[in-house]
């Protein structure tokens, strides 16, 4: 921390982020670390110990992923924030994989990323892995086994869709927090379009059917008018 | 045609072996002339025979060869081609609207009153707008392309509806008249296996394409009916219509027809359309007009089965 400052260490080999994201992160309150390869920001994550990293995936030296592996190896759970250049599933799930408390794709609305910031810090518990990055998640009865991708509700395997099991997952990794549908669409479909809310009120239909969800009395997924979802029951990583 | 081959094969060496048990009882052959050769004479005329077939053989296999390279390259020179025109496309699409930014930024810091400054922000998000929705299109085709589809079953018809709903919820179409017509009777039409998402945002690109390319007060239809194998989902507009010359160049990546160059657009709208449609091994077509009536209808073309290979 510098100055009471929470730091961020930003490692982006474009000098287009590298010049213009630090003033605009500084203005927003935060210390900026700037580095332009993994190897960089591997040992200033080591030495500085900042509050959150900012990691592109495409760099020389060391990728941003390999940067992550190293990283949560060590038992280091600093939350980290991906900057993925391909929206692709592949991409967002490896992200997750790997340890990345949240993914953005490339471009993005600076905004959009403070707001990342922001709610990746809240939901930091210090020193503990995040949500997003457990294999296994209850809450309540429901239960989700991220890699085998299934769910269930009181030991009754859900015959889920994968898109909707996607949808559960990101709610589910981000309790409490409002997700706007097109966050939904970036963060789990990679794609959003003008009508695009529809899709998404689709998969929460299906989610909610197989939970027996009453929207007008959620245990679990609750709507908010124009805003969006939350996840409103607590949430725990099980081995 | 081929089973018809196999009928007769099997005809023909029935014949065969009839003849083999019935003629020697039927008729006693004798020799209608008799050659006499030597030991060495037969295998000299035997290997020639071999010999010349082998030549045979292995000119045809040349020619075969020659044939496949032929086609190899010309394939190679079209691909190539193709690339060559995607990047002058791209080249196209990108150095607009990076002028435009351009020159709203300078407007930006060079105006004086507010007003000015105003409307040159404003261009520079527009701008920055169509750029974002480039590559948001480049993206969701190289998604296309990379990713393994979801294949549940569908309902056409809800769908058709929901993404009716959804388009005319949008500020821009709120008051555009949508009509869908549905074949009902005497069965509904069948459920379709594919991936809902994608299906949803195919419908939508044509229907935002008819509504884009048509004035405010002429409606638009889709119309839904099956043929027992397939379901066809037809979009219809009393638009500007394609030239018949750019038909069949409007589903390639980032082609705009020389006339829709001033609506905004990526011009890779219809190049998603037609990979979705063909990750659900269906079709898509087009009948347009561009003289005194004008207008297209796209029509897409859904197994109601997945005959072919699943992605």
């Amino acid at each position: 921390m510098s100055k009471n400052r929470p730091t961020i260490l930003l490692a982006d080999d474009d000098p287009t982020i590298t010049d213009n994201l630090p003033p605009f992160l500084e203005r927003a309150g935060f210390h900026v670390l700037a580095v332009s390869n993994g190897r960089d920001a591997l040992e200033k994550a080591k030495i500085h110990q900042p509050e959150l990293i900012i990691l592109d995936v495409l760099m020389p030296l060391m990728d941003g992923r390999e940067v992550l592996r190293r990283l949560r190896s060590q038992n280091i759970w600093i939350p980290t924030i991906l900057l993925t250049q391909i929206g692709t599933s592949t991409e967002r799930a490896i992200a997750l994989e790997e340890g990345a408390d949240d993914y953005l794709n490339k471009p993005f609305d600076p905004h959009e990323l403070l707001a990342r910031i922001h709610a990746v810090s809240r939901r930091t518990q210090s020193g503990k892995p995040l949500l997003s990055t457990a294999w296994h998640l209850t809450s309540g009865d429901l239960a989700l086994d991220r890699r085998a991708r299934r769910a269930s509700l009181a030991d009754n395997p859900l015959d889920m869709s994968p898109k909707a099991f996607a949808v559960l997952e990101y709610l589910m990794t981000h309790p409490g927090e409002v997700v706007s549908r097109e966050r939904l669409l970036q963060s789990v479909w990679g794609w959003d379009y003008p009508a695009g809310g529809r899709t998404v009120d689709t998969r929460v239909f299906e989610i909610r059917r197989l939970l027996d969800d009453d929207p007008s009395a959620p245990t679990f997924i609750e709507t908010l008018q124009g805003e969006g979802y939350r996840f409103v029951a607590p949430v725990r990583a099980t081995v | 045609m081929k089973k018809s081959f196999h009928f007769v094969s099997i005809g023909l060496l029935t014949i065969g072996v009839l003849s083999l048990i019935l003629m020697p009882q039927l008729w006693v052959p004798e020799p209608i002339l008799v050659l006499r050769i030597g030991a060495g004479a037969s295998i000299f005329i035997f290997l020639l025979l071999i010999a010349f077939l082998l030549q045979i053989f292995l000119a045809g296999k040349a020619l075969g060869q020659k044939e496949f390279q032929a086609q190899l390259d010309k394939a190679n020179r079209h691909h190539e081609k193709e690339h060559l025109q995607f990047i002058r496309r791209l080249d196209h699409e990108i150095k607009n609207p990076l002028t435009g930014l351009h020159t709203a930024f300078t407007n930006f810091i060079e105006a004086h009153e507010g007003g000015e400054r105003n409307q040159a922000k404003d261009n520079f998000y527009k701008a920055l707008g169509r750029l974002t929705r480039l590559l948001r299109d480049l993206r969701k085709i190289y998604d296309l392309d990379s990713q393994v589809i979801e294949r549940r079953p569908i309902e056409i018809s809800q769908l058709v509806k929901e993404t009716v709903e959804a388009t005319q919820a949008l500020p821009t179409y709120v008051r555009r008249e949508i009509k869908v017509l549905m074949s009902t009777v005497p069965w509904p039409l069948p459920v379709v296996t594919g991936d809902r998402d994608l299906l949803g945002l195919a419908l939508y690109n044509l229907l935002e394409n008819a509504l884009k390319f048509s004035d405010n007060n002429e409606p638009v239809e889709i119309r839904l009916r099956e043929d027992g194998h397939s379901v066809f989902i037809e979009i219809a507009d009393k638009g500007t219509g394609i030239p018949p010359d750019e038909q069949s160049s409007i589903f390639e990546d980032l082609y705009r027809a020389s006339n829709a160059q001033h609506v905004i657009g990526s011009g890779l709208g219809l190049s998603l359309v037609r990979r979705i449609v063909n990750l659900h091994n269906g079709d898509i077509s087009l009948r347009s007009i561009n003289n005194h009536m004008h207008g297209s209808v796209f029509t897409i073309c859904l197994p109601t089965k997945n005959q072919r290979k699943a992605g």
